[in-house]
C-alpha cells in the first residue's frame, strides 16, 4: 500500500523533471567520415540550423542556414566558440559580428521578437577538422551578455 | 487505507492540473514595485488578475493572446509601455486601448495581424511609439491613423508593403522615425511621400527595399535627419530620385556577402545636387577607383568607406570640410596610400582591421594638424622605430589606438610629435623599449594608458617616467620578475594613478611598499593571479578603495588587514580557496559584519574543511573559543578543586596539631 502513496509524489516529480527544457538533438551532417549533431543550450528555445555540405575542405567556406526568433535585441552581437575537453572549456574562436554603428550583417540591430534568417558563408579558419570525437560549444550573445543563440555540437571525424 | 491512497492520487492529479492550467499569476516578475512587471514567455492566455491597476510598464511578450478587445487591458488604466511581442495576436478589435489614456508605447512585433479596427488606437492621448515590425502588413491603409497624431516612431519593418503611398491624414506633426526597412517597395512617386514634407528632422529607413525607380524631384526641398537606402541595388537610381534633398545622414552602404554592382565613375555624380553631411558606403566596392568618383563629395563632413576594397585614395578632390574618415577593413599596404593632404580638417581617422600588413612610413599624416583621434588597431603594423617620424605633425592628437598590432619598438623620442595625447592604447601589441629614458616621458597630458598583454619589459624602471597626469593604467597579462611587485617599481613614477589593473600577471607576491607612493589609488584589480596574501596593507589609501583579489590562492586573511578598510571600500574575494575554520575567524567575523563591502558574495565560498566546501561565506556560523556553559563548568571545577584542596590542607594541619 505504501507504494501507492508514493505514486502521486512520483508523478509530480516526473512532471517537474519533464518540464525542465531539454531540446532534441539534431543531426545536420552524417556520412562515412563525418557526423555532426547539435543541441540548443538556450533555455528559452531550440535552434534551426543546416549546412549545405557534409564535407570540410580547408580554406573553403561552408554555407550555413540558420533561423531563429530573437529573444533579445542585437545592437551588438558576438560569438564565442569553445572546445569542451574533459569538462574543461577551451576558447578557440571569438568575434564581434555586429557593432553598434557598423553593422556587418543585415540582421545587426534587429529587435526582440524579430525572426532572422541567415544563409551564407562561414569561414572556420581551420586547417582541417581534427580526427576523433569532440564537443564544441557555440554561443552568440548581445551587448548585455544575454544569450541570443547557444548550441552544443558533437563532432565525429573518422 | 485505499481511501487514503485515492485521496493522495486525487491530490497529486489536482496538483498536476493546477500546474498545467494556471502556472503563472505570481510568476510575473516585479521589476519595480507596483509599476513594472515582466510576464515574458510564461505561456499565458490572459492577463494575470493580480497585476495591480498601478502597472505602468508591462512586458507580456511571448504569450498567447489571439484577440485583443476593450476588456483585455481595461483594468490597467495607468499603462505607459506595453510589450506584446510574439503573442500570436491576430485580431485587434475596436476600443482595445480605450481605457489606457496614458499609453505611450505599444509593441506588436511578430504578431500576424489580420485586423486592426478603426478605433483600435482610440484612447491613448500620447501614443508616441508604435511597433508593427513583422506583423504581415501589406498596405499602409491597414493601419488606423486617425488616433496617431502624436506618433514619433512608427516601425513597419519586415512587412510586405509594396507602396509608400501615405494615406491622407498621415501623422507627421511629431514624427521622427519612420521605419519601412525590409519591405517590397520598388517605386516612389511624388504623390506617395507628399505628406512627409511637413516632417522635420525625420529618419526615413528604406533599407533592404529593392527600389527600382524614384520619380524625379520626388524628394526635392525635403529635409531629413537620416535617409537610409542601405542594400539598395542601384545607387544611381536612388541619387537621381534624391535631387534637391537635404539630409544630415545618407546611408547607402551594404553588408557582408551582398552581391551589389560596383560603384563606377559616374555613380556618385548625383550627390552634387544633394545636401549631405555624412555619407556611408560601407561594404560597397569601386569598379576602378579614381578621384573622379569622389568629385561631388567635397562638402562632406563625415565619410564611411568601411570594407570597400580600397588600396589607395589617389587624386581625391580637396575635401576641406571633412572631419571624420572611416577606412576600416581595406587593403592599404602603406599609410601614405590614403594621401591625407586631401582632407586637411580631419579630426577623426579610423583605419582598423586593415587586411594587408600596413607600413606606417614617415610623415604620411603630416598635413592632418587638426587630427585628434587616430585608430590604427588590428592593422598588422610592425615598426622598429616608432613613432616620432610616423606621427610627425600630429600636435593636436589626443587619442591614439595602436592595439592588436605586431611588434612596435619605442625609442626616447617615440611620442615627441604628439605631446597632447590623453589616451594611448597598446593592448596586445608587442612593445619593445630600447632606451634609457621612458618612451612616454613627454606625454604630460596622458590620462589613460593601456599596456595589457603588451609583453613590455616590467623590469625597466622608466616606463611611466614623468606621467604626472596618468589616472588609469592597464597592465593586465604582463609578467613581473619572480612574480613579485617589488617596493622599488615603475608605478611610483605615476603618483596620481587612480585605477590600476594587474589581472592575469601570474603574480605571487607584492612587497610591502610597492604602492605606497600611489596615494590616490581608488580601484585596483589583482584578479586571476597566484597571490596567497590579501595584502591590503600595501595601499596607503584605505578609504573608498576597490580591491579585486578574485581568482587567487588566498586561504586565510588576518582581521587587521580588513578592519583598516573603511568608508565606501569594496573588496572581491571570490574564487579563492578560503578556509572556514577557527584559524580564519578574523575574516569570517568581519565578513558578516561588512557584507555591504563585498562584491560577488555568491561566489565567495569555503574550500576548507571538506564538510563546508562550496558553502557561501556569509552563511557560515562558526563557534570558536569557549562557550558560556563550558566556561561555567570550568569555573565550577576550579572552585571544587580549590575547596577540596583547602579542606585537605586544613585536615592535614589538624592532624599535624594532634600529633604534636
Amino acid at each position: 500500500m505504501k507504494a501507492f502513496k508514493v505514486v502521486p509524489v512520483l508523478l509530480l516529480l516526473i512532471y517537474t523533471a519533464a518540464s525542465i527544457t531539454r531540446w532534441p538533438t539534431h543531426t545536420i551532417c552524417k556520412n562515412n567520415n563525418l557526423e555532426v549533431k547539435y543541441r540548443s543550450c538556450d533555455p528559452l528555445q531550440d535552434l534551426a540550423l543546416g549546412v549545405d555540405s557534409c564535407s570540410y575542405v580547408p580554406g573553403i567556406v561552408i554555407n550555413i542556414r540558420i533561423a531563429t526568433i530573437l529573444r533579445y535585441t542585437i545592437n551588438e552581437l558576438s560569438v564565442d566558440i569553445s572546445l569542451i575537453l574533459n569538462g574543461q572549456t577551451i576558447p578557440i574562436y571569438a568575434k564581434q559580428l555586429c557593432e553598434q554603428n557598423h553593422p556587418e550583417f543585415q540582421f545587426c540591430g534587429k529587435k526582440k521578437g524579430e525572426y532572422i534568417y541567415y544563409e551564407g558563408p562561414v569561414s572556420l579558419n581551420m586547417e582541417g577538422i581534427p580526427q576523433g570525437e569532440f564537443n564544441i560549444s557555440a554561443q552568440l550573445f548581445n551587448e548585455n551578455r544575454n544569450t541570443v543563440v547557444c548550441a552544443d555540437f558533437f563532432i565525429r571525424n573518422r | 487505507m485505499a481511501c487514503c491512497t485515492y485521496c493522495w492520487l486525487l491530490m497529486g492529479l489536482l496538483g498536476l492540473s493546477y500546474e498545467v492550467s494556471k502556472p503563472l499569476n505570481q510568476m510575473c516578475t516585479e521589476l519595480f514595485t507596483n509599476r513594472s512587471y515582466s510576464c515574458e514567455g510564461l505561456g499565458l492566455t490572459e492577463l494575470p488578475e493580480q497585476l495591480p491597476f498601478t502597472t505602468e510598464v508591462l512586458d507580456f511578450s511571448f504569450n498567447f493572446l489571439y484577440t485583443l478587445q476593450h476588456s483585455t487591458f481595461s483594468k490597467l488604466k495607468a499603462l505607459v509601455h506595453l510589450d506584446l511581442t510574439r503573442c500570436q495576436i491576430n485580431w485587434v478589435y475596436e476600443g482595445t486601448f480605450e481605457s489606457n489614456i496614458y499609453l505611450e508605447t505599444i509593441v506588436f512585433t511578430g504578431n500576424n495581424l489580420l485586423f486592426l479596427a478603426r478605433t483600435a488606437f482610440t484612447g491613448p492621448q500620447r501614443l508616441k511609439h508604435l511597433d508593427l515590425t513583422q506583423t504581415g502588413i501589406t498596405k499602409l491603409t491597414f493601419i488606423p491613423m486617425q488616433d496617431l497624431h502624436n506618433i514619433e516612431t512608427l516601425s513597419l519593418g519586415g512587412n510586405y508593403i509594396q507602396s509608400l503611398e501615405l494615406p491622407p491624414g498621415f501623422p507627421t506633426r511629431k514624427l521622427k522615425y519612420l521605419d519601412l526597412q525590409m519591405n517590397i517597395i520598388q517605386t516612389i512617386s511624388i504623390r506617395d511621400i507628399k505628406a512627409l514634407k511637413q516632417a522635420n528632422n525625420l529618419t526615413l529607413n528604406l533599407r533592404g527595399n529593392k527600389i527600382m525607380h524614384i520619380e524625379p524631384k520626388a524628394f526635392s526641398s525635403f529635409f531629413f535627419y537620416n535617409l537610409d537606402f542601405g542594400s539598395c541595388i542601384n545607387i544611381s537610381v536612388i541619387l537621381d530620385g534624391l535631387q534637391g534633398v537635404s539630409t544630415v545622414v545618407l546611408w547607402l552602404g551594404s553588408f557582408l556577402g551582398a552581391d551589389n554592382p560596383p560603384i563606377q565613375h559616374s555613380t556618385l555624380q548625383g550627390i552634387c545636387n544633394i545636401s549631405v553631411d555624412y555619407l556611408t558606403l560601407q561594404y560597397r566596392t569601386f569598379l576602378e577607383f579614381s578621384g573622379d568618383t569622389f568629385q561631388c563629395l567635397s562638402k562632406l563632413k563625415r565619410l564611411d568607406l568601411t570594407h570597400t576594397s580600397l588600396s589607395e585614395l589617389l587624386d581625391l578632390p580637396q575635401m576641406n570640410l571633412l572631419k571624420e574618415l572611416n577606412l576600416n577593413q581595406n587593403r592599404f599596404s602603406n599609410l601614405c596610400d590614403i594621401h591625407s593632404s586631401a582632407f586637411p580638417s580631419l579630426t577623426h581617422l579610423y583605419i582598423q582591421k586593415n587586411y594587408e600588413a600596413m607600413d606606417l612610413n614617415s610623415g604620411c599624416l603630416e598635413s592632418l594638424s587638426k587630427l585628434q583621434h587616430l585608430d590604427l588597431s588590428r592593422s598588422h603594423i610592425e615598426s622598429l622605430d616608432c613613432c616620432s617620424n610616423q606621427l610627425r605633425g600630429l600636435n593636436g592628437l589626443q587619442h591614439l589606438n595602436l592595439s592588436y598590432n605586431h611588434n612596435l619598438s619605442f625609442h626616447n623620442t617615440a611620442f615627441n610629435e604628439c605631446p597632447n595625447l590623453e589616451v594611448l592604447d597598446l593592448t596586445f601589441t608587442h612593445i619593445i623599449i630600447s632606451n634609457s629614458q621612458g618612451p612616454f616621458h613627454n606625454l604630460h597630458s596622458l590620462k589613460i594608458l593601456n599596456l595589457s598583454f603588451s609583453r613590455i619589459d616590467t623590469s625597466k624602471q622608466n616606463i611611466l617616467q614623468d606621467l604626472n597626469s596618468l589616472l588609469v593604467l592597464n597592465m593586465n597579462g604582463n609578467r613581473f620578475e619572480s612574480g613579485t611587485i617589488f617596493s622599488d617599481n615603475f608605478f611610483q613614477k605615476a603618483p596620481n594613478l587612480e585605477v590600476l589593473t594587474l589581472a592575469s600577471c601570474q603574480l605571487l607576491s607584492i612587497e610591502a611598499k610597492a604602492f605606497f607612493a600611489l596615494k590616490k589609488l581608488k580601484h585596483v584589480d589583482l584578479s586571476h593571479n597566484k597571490l596567497i596574501a590579501f595584502s591590503s596593507d600595501v595601499f596607503s589609501n584605505h578609504r573608498n578603495i576597490y580591491l579585486n583579489f578574485a581568482n587567487n590562492r588566498i586561504h586565510i586573511i588576518p582581521r587587521d588587514l580588513l578592519t583598516s578598510l573603511s568608508g565606501q571600500s569594496i573588496i572581491n574575494l571570490s574564487y579563492n580557496p578560503l578556509e572556514c575554520t577557527c584559524s580564519n575567524i578574523g575574516l569570517l567575523t568581519w565578513y558578516k559584519q561588512n557584507i555591504d563591502k563585498i562584491e560577488d558574495s555568491e561566489e565567495t565560498v569555503c574550500s576548507e574543511p571538506k564538510s563546508l566546501e562550496g558553502m557561501k561565506l556569509f552563511s557560515i556560523n562558526l563557534s570558536c573559543g569557549y562557550s558560556t556553559a563550558r566556561t561555567a563548568l570550568i569555573t565550577l571545577v576550579v572552585i571544587i578543586v580549590i575547596v577540596v584542596t583547602f579542606i585537605l590542607i586544613i585536615r592535614s594541619l589538624k592532624q599535624n596539631q594532634h600529633q604534636i
